[in-house]
């Protein structure tokens, strides 16, 4: 076939109108091929503790988190005690973001005047459409401050101190359930009886479901791996609900388990929810931004 | 056939195609303030993509919602948990076409209408926007402000926030497009 002018424009005007339309067509794929950049899942839970344990959240980098916490008498005191209210032991620590995955710690309890200080690194995070489940470390030196029982005898400092040692591994499923699961190790410097481990394994697990945007409700359960000490200590088992105020959290609960540090809670939790012995208590978190962000 | 025609016909063809384009960017600048007395909120994206057709003057922009940051962590965190639901409603979407587009000038900025539907929060609005055009280069740049309603997209902000949260957001946008 022998090219002529006419024809060769023809084909021209016919190749400009179907790239026009398909570059019309084409225009919203582009939306389509942007590859999603996998992001970390934020806000697994709305606070550094879930009720008593640490979960994966940290405050932001400069964020200080300053947390008050109550755990009052044994409900079944009955009305004369106020159903425990008369008998608070409390709790404050400040927990700082010196890095957007890394927290540090200091608290001091009523129970047993024990100060302790912690840090916590959020090691793996769950992604957007990448890694499951995310994975955070928690470790914590606790010292008890309480005069020696026995002043007489050859006292030391390492006496009083304990620690604990975690990794969380937390997966938020979707908007509402994000579920833990927290192995603790807890070694005791000194142990009251003399056949009493001191060295404590535990295993964990809890959940928190958001019921609204700005509330959720909690549970969670340790339980002895293996069975250890005395038969005077229990699981510990809380039951909760976050409610979010713009700068604060407030977590209401109930648990078996009077100490709010790791040693206290995951190791000498004394009462027993079959008898009865539960705690009404509250964690206050305010947050405050004091150092930069960036 | 005559050669030097065809090859004529053939460059045509492609400065055509050249001419008749897209311009897009992924990396088009959001930033939005809300202002009152109380305080000053703020946020940064960097990660729009706009598309623009020169040719049939449709735009089209999308920003996820994920991709705002904040000077605070947590307002941040309250931001995409509270009000945006950014786990329901990932992404900002505008879809429109400029209004009476003559074509862009090999220089100087033109003021340009938009009409489209603008979603935010799952709610879509039709609305105006107002904004420049300029090519420079081998670029073309968008600029685009433009107020924002919370409640045109239905986003709740209980009485406890209310001095602190402006009702009307003030936005804009800054994109430097690239041909596709």
């Amino acid at each position: 076939m022998k090219w002529r002018f006419p024809q060769v424009l023809a084909l021209c005007c016919a190749l400009c109108t179907a790239m026009a339309g398909m570059a019309q067509d084409d225009m919203m794929d582009f939306f389509d091929e942007v590859e999603e950049e996998s992001r970390p899942v934020t806000a697994v839970f709305k606070s550094q503790r879930l009720i008593n344990v640490h979960t994966c959240e940290t405050p932001g980098k400069g964020e200080m988190n300053f947390v008050i916490a109550h755990r009052f008498g044994r409900i079944s005191d009955g009305a004369y005690a106020l159903w425990g209210l008369d008998n608070a032991s409390m709790r404050m620590a400040f927990e700082y973001g010196i890095h957007d995955r890394v927290m540090l710690s200091v608290g001091r309890s009523t129970f047993e005047k024990t100060y302790e200080t912690g840090i916590k690194a959020r090691l793996v995070e769950q992604m957007e459409g990448g890694t499951p489940f995310g994975i955070t470390s928690y470790s914590v030196l606790m010292a008890n401050g309480l005069r020696w029982a026995d002043p007489e005898r050859e006292n030391y400092f390492s006496s009083r101190l304990s620690y604990a040692h975690q990794l969380i591994v937390t997966r938020k499923f979707d908007d509402d359930l994000s579920v833990l699961l927290v192995p603790s190790f807890v070694h005791r410097n000194l142990v009251d009886v003399p056949d009493r481990a001191h060295d404590v394994v535990t295993l964990g697990g809890g959940f928190r479901y958001k019921i609204s945007n700005r509330t959720t409700i909690n549970a969670e359960y340790h339980y002895f791996l293996p069975r250890p000490i005395r038969d005077e200590f229990h699981n510990s088992l809380s039951l909760g609900v976050d409610i979010e105020t713009g700068g604060h959290v407030f977590q209401l609960h109930i648990t078996n388990s009077r100490g709010m540090f790791e040693r206290a809670f995951l190791t000498e939790t004394y009462d027993r929810w079959q008898n009865g012995e539960l705690y009404f208590g509250f964690n206050l978190n305010r947050v405050f931004q004091v150092g930069d962000r960036r | 056939m005559n050669k030097p025609l065809f090859s004529l016909m053939l460059g045509a063809l492609l400065s055509l195609n050249a001419q008749a384009q897209q311009w897009v960017t992924r990396a088009g600048e959001v930033h939005f303030l809300s202002e009152t007395p109380v305080e000053d909120i703020e946020a940064t994206s960097k990660e729009a993509s706009v598309i623009l057709d020169l040719e049939t003057g449709r735009v089209a922009v999308q920003v996820p919602i994920l991709s705002f940051h904040f000077e605070k962590a947590l307002m941040e965190e309250h931001f995409n948990e509270n009000y945006m639901e950014s786990g329901t409603y990932p992404k900002a979407k505008f879809a429109g076409t400029l209004r009476d587009f003559g074509g862009l000038p090999e220089s100087g900025a033109v003021e340009v209408m938009v009409d489209g539907s603008f979603e935010v929060h799952g709610v879509s609005v039709d609305r105006p926007f107002n904004g420049t055009l300029e090519r420079k280069g081998d670029e073309v740049m968008l600029i685009c402000r433009f107020d924002v309603r919370t409640e045109d997209h239905e986003i709740p902000i209980p009485a406890v926030v209310r001095d602190n949260i402006a009702e009307v957001i003030a936005v804009d946008i800054k994109a430097t497009l690239v041909a596709r």
